[in-house]
């Protein structure tokens, strides 16, 4: 069994670059090219952090973990670390948390609801890695 | 992407260089960012139709975006010239609603997020006209912390004022369609066709020819096609019948005043009839009113006034004893989509009314529209036509033969 890790650790970031790799090809990406921030405010540790991903072509080309401003993105998610922590956990939907002002997205919208299912499957492979929040 | 958006194109239309005239006039006043939220600014800058609630950002340099409610963002950029990346969709989400997504929209434009915003701030007897809403206004300046924002309507409408080469071939197209719609009524009700016919059915009977002619849509907010028959027509000063479920009959008046679409230019054509038989009082009052029409006609051009012009046509009137059944004014204004009522600038002595002052210039298009209306006799005409100003005359785009027929 699979130890668990401390959720946007660098270990935790390995787990899930293997994990989007193999199990994301570019056509289950829909051969798409975007970049999505997830910016973590609030972050137990009192920082705030966030989850940079980016695709060419649907083939899964960047993940950074990291502090203080991402990388310039065509998508930013910004909201609290413990409501990320509930989607990640599927606790929480992404819908919901957006209409409710718990995330705000920054970006085209009508873009972003053609990447919405695309989304949904990065999340459930994220959600598979056994982490502690 | 929009079809016309080649030079050849006869409807072609240089939206480009539309925007870049904007960013001068901007520059010229200081404005960094224009808000747009009128209708007839959006379809002005966009070639595309927006008939939800939205805006347009027109940085200072580059190019705009317009923002609607996301169900129609991808159809309205799928018809402007503006590309998926120019158009965005708000809907209730975080970060997503029109005022936080468009106030940061605009802080991301402007340098440490400060600037002079114009937005468009006035009124009008039109409702879907667009002003920015005092709520609205409320908002985006708390959102907009550190920016002014300026009335700056004017840029557009003075820009929008003089047509070019493009939008008159699409008005021109509109007036055919119409005519078309026109003719569609004739052979309905000509030769008993009338008998148990309804407004709303000669309305339909008109949306559906101009249709297949190629109309996007009966565009009026005054109820599409307005028909109206017997003491309809002749209501004072009723110069707006949405059409009804009433009959038509024998003996009375018929006014078909019919609309159409094209490329976002607008068809507004009035024809008249006497369903027979006809008295020889309902005659008079027919003759009146094409009598009327071609002395309009004729007087319009270059150089003339809305003023000038109702004092020589009621001067006319009043000689031929007919100035009581007449509404004073012989014109609106048009423009593409959203752009209907009030001609030229807001300069006349009654703020966001017709400067009755307002000096016609070539290539000005106007709606040319009079109403006949007598109460008592319960008979009325109504005549308008989009007439584009040239020098020494004007040209009526629909040319569907003037004249009060009786069928």
């Amino acid at each position: 069994m699979m130890e668990t890790l401390t959720y946007l650790s660098e270990e935790w970031r390995d787990e899930a670059e293997k994990r989007l790799t193999t199990e994301l090809p570019p056509e289950r990406m829909n051969f798409v090219t975007s970049s999505m921030s997830n910016i973590y405010k609030n972050c137990p540790d009192g920082t705030d952090k966030f989850l940079f991903f980016r695709f060419d072509e649907g083939r899964f080309e960047e993940l950074l973990v990291g502090e203080g401003v991402p990388p310039k993105a065509e998508f930013a998610i910004t909201g609290d670390y413990d409501v990320f922590a509930q989607i990640t956990r599927g606790e929480l939907g992404a819908q919901k948390a957006l209409m409710t002002l718990k995330l705000k997205l920054k970006g085209n919208m009508v873009k972003a609801l053609k990447l919405a299912s695309l989304a949904d499957r990065l999340n459930k492979v994220l959600a598979k890695i056994p982490a502690e929040y | 992407m929009n079809q016309t958006a080649q030079p050849n194109d006869p409807y072609f239309i240089d939206f480009p260089d539309r925007i870049w005239k904007i960013q001068l006039e901007m520059a010229r006043q200081s404005i960094d960012v224009y808000l747009g939220s009128r209708l007839r600014t959006l379809s002005w800058t966009t070639d595309a139709f927006f008939p939800w609630r939205s805006f347009i950002v027109i940085p200072r340099e580059g190019l705009p975006t317009a923002f609607t409610f996301v169900i129609d963002a991808a159809r309205a950029a799928d018809d402007s010239w503006l590309d998926e990346d120019h158009v965005y969709g708000f809907a209730p989400m975080g970060g997503q609603d029109q005022i936080e997504q468009i106030a940061d929209f605009i802080k991301d434009i402007l340098p440490e997020g400060r600037g002079r915003i114009g937005v468009e701030s006035g009124m009008s007897n039109y409702l879907p006209e667009g002003w920015l809403t005092h709520y609205e206004y409320q908002q985006y300046a708390a959102a907009l912390d550190g920016c002014e924002l300026v009335n700056a309507h004017t840029i557009i409408d003075r820009l929008a004022l003089i047509k070019d080469e493009g939008t008159i071939n699409r008005f021109r197209e509109a007036s055919r369609i119409v005519d078309m719609g026109h003719q569609a009524v004739y052979e309905a009700i000509r030769d008993g066709g009338y008998k148990g016919m309804t407004e709303t059915e000669i309305a339909g009977i008109a949306g559906l020819a101009m249709r297949r002619a190629g109309s996007e849509w009966e565009w009026s907010f005054t109820g599409g096609n307005e028909i109206a028959s017997g003491y309809r027509t002749g209501l004072a000063g009723g110069a707006c019948t949405p059409a009804s479920r009433r009959v038509i009959q024998a003996g009375e008046p018929l006014m078909v005043d019919i609309h159409a679409m094209f490329k976002l230019a607008l068809g507004d054509h009035s024809h008249n009839y006497l369903i027979g038989p006809s008295t020889e009082r309902q005659r008079w009052h027919a003759g009146n009113f094409v009598d009327i029409v071609k002395k309009t006609l004729e007087a319009y051009r270059a150089g003339i006034t809305p003023s000038l012009l109702a004092e020589q046509m009621m001067g006319f009137a009043e000689d031929l004893g007919f100035a009581d059944h007449m509404v004073p004014g012989f014109e609106h204004g048009i423009g593409m989509v959203g752009d209907e009522w009030r001609i030229g600038l807001n300069d006349g002595p009654f703020p966001y009314w017709t400067n009755p002052d307002h000096v016609y210039q070539e290539n000005e298009l106007v709606i040319c529209a009079m109403q006949y209306a007598c109460p008592e006799d319960a008979i009325g005409f109504r005549y308008e036509n989009p007439i584009l100003i040239h020098a020494n005359h004007c040209e009526p785009l629909s040319q569907y033969p003037l004249g009060v027929e009786e069928i």
